[in-house]
């Protein structure tokens, strides 16, 4: 799932950019999938290998890795933030069938929304303004969303 | 020591957490111009390996426009050789220069494929199929059938990555054509389409449709490549410098074939150049 992820980021989702701003940053969908009582230490240096992936094939380099790694300190709090602290979830990766579709769809949308965020304000601070930032960022929040929606729905079918 | 490891292993988790953002901080700092950099480029072999078998399928989808920009530019060029055997003609007749025979060679291209490409970052970069192997090297200038694209930065064996003429931490020299009016081109991203001329002469005298070249003052580019045409002038408040808006010829959404060029006076030059330096 990480190399197909990868591989998708940067051959496919790099070169779709709907109208002049949103951006699809499929790749943090293998963050979102990690089970919630993963060793916090696995969680960051995933996330970090993530990124890092993610910037040397798409020439951006600490851009993601930055990013993926503190994404990866947040999802633990985002999670909890919606679901109860319950021994049964831990050990499976949030899904749609133990979360239930709207906090399923609460969670990525957070997730998606605080890397869209992070991306833009670390890359375009030097160069264009808050406005433009946050467009930016909400377009790609929605259309990360919505793709990631997609493909979870297309794996977990049944 | 034993509190000290307890006191690790306890708030490991901020040490981790610390230690990624501390790589990713340096490498997002000092992006370019260190030798590491070819490692997490994708001018290094992974990348390579990858973007070329990608490009390998997606070439086809674009093989329809490549076509006819290659019959476009062939016409061009047959033009040129028509034009060219017409002026041999006549210098023959004139008293031959012993010194033209360097001249004419000063400038070599290597031709290359993208492999990669972007437009969306505010520093963009793009990658082509050829490396050190192929005689490729730093500092060397890259054009496309239209006119400049770009410089480029690391080089792998067989791949290298180009700093994209769509990067705000690059500027080209370049002026307006037929005129001494020489200016920094610099792009200001959003439209990967526009960039814009600063530091004209308040002076200058231009119109709109006018072409911008390069200026030939570096050993990266000769002299008189096309870069784009005038589309007026851009109102600021410093009096002495104009800063004109140039739509670019190069189309960098769709760049394919591309050509490297090579200096053959360069190492002369830049050691010339260093003379100065040590006084």
């Amino acid at each position: 799932m990480f190399v197909i992820l990868v591989l998708l980021q940067a051959l496919l989702m790099d070169h779709i950019v709907l109208f002049g701003s949103a951006v699809c940053f499929i790749f943090i969908y293998f963050l979102i999938k990690l089970p919630v009582n993963l060793s916090a230490n696995v969680v960051l240096t995933l996330g970090f290998l993530l990124g890092l992936s993610v910037d040397v094939l798409s020439d951006t380099p600490g851009l993601n890795s930055l990013c993926c790694t503190i994404l990866a300190s947040l999802k633990r709090p985002v999670f909890f933030a919606y679901e109860q602290h319950d021994d049964q979830k831990r050990n499976v990766a949030p899904a749609i069938e133990t979360m239930g579709f709207f906090n399923f769809c609460k969670y990525i949308f957070s997730i998606a929304a605080i890397y869209c965020l992070l991306v833009f304000f670390v890359e375009f601070i030097e160069f264009s303004n808050i406005g433009e930032i946050l467009i930016k960022a909400a377009a790609s929040t929605l259309f990360t969303f919505l793709v990631m929606l997609a493909i979870d729905s297309l794996i977990y079918k049944n | 020591m034993r509190n000290l490891l307890n006191f690790i292993i306890k708030y490991s988790t901020w040490f981790v957490f610390t230690f990624y953002v501390l790589i990713s901080c340096i490498l997002l700092v000092k992006s370019s111009d260190n030798h590491f950099s070819l490692y997490v480029s994708s001018a290094n072999a992974i990348g390579g390996v990858i973007y070329r078998t990608s490009s390998e399928v997606t070439d086809y989808f674009g093989l329809l426009s490549v076509n006819q920009r290659l019959q476009e530019s062939n016409a061009k060029l047959e033009n040129e050789v028509l034009n060219l055997r017409n002026q041999l003609a006549q210098y023959k007749v004139l008293a031959q220069d012993t010194t033209g025979a360097i001249r004419s060679h000063r400038f070599g291209y290597i031709g290359a494929s993208v492999i990669n490409n972007s437009v969306r970052h505010p520093r963009n970069h793009f990658t082509i199929d050829r490396g050190s192997a192929d005689g490729v090297n730093p500092g060397m200038g890259v054009v496309d059938q239209s006119g400049v694209v770009g410089i480029v930065d690391v080089t792998g064996k067989n791949t290298a990555r180009v700093i994209s003429l769509l990067n705000q931490n690059q500027h080209f020299s370049a002026k307006i054509k037929d005129t001494p009016y020489v200016g920094s081109l610099t792009w200001r991203g959003e439209d990967p389409s526009v960039a814009f001329l600063e530091e004209v002469p308040r002076h200058a005298r231009f119109h709109i449709g006018d072409t911008i070249v390069t200026s030939g003052f570096s050993t990266t580019f000769p002299e008189g490549i096309d870069i784009g045409t005038v589309m007026g002038k851009v109102k600021t408040t410093d009096d002495t410098f104009l800063v004109l808006k140039i739509r670019l010829a190069s189309n960098f959404k769709t760049l394919g074939t591309v050509r490297v060029i090579k200096d053959a006076l360069k190492q002369e030059l830049d050691s010339i150049r260093n003379i100065g330096a040590y006084e």
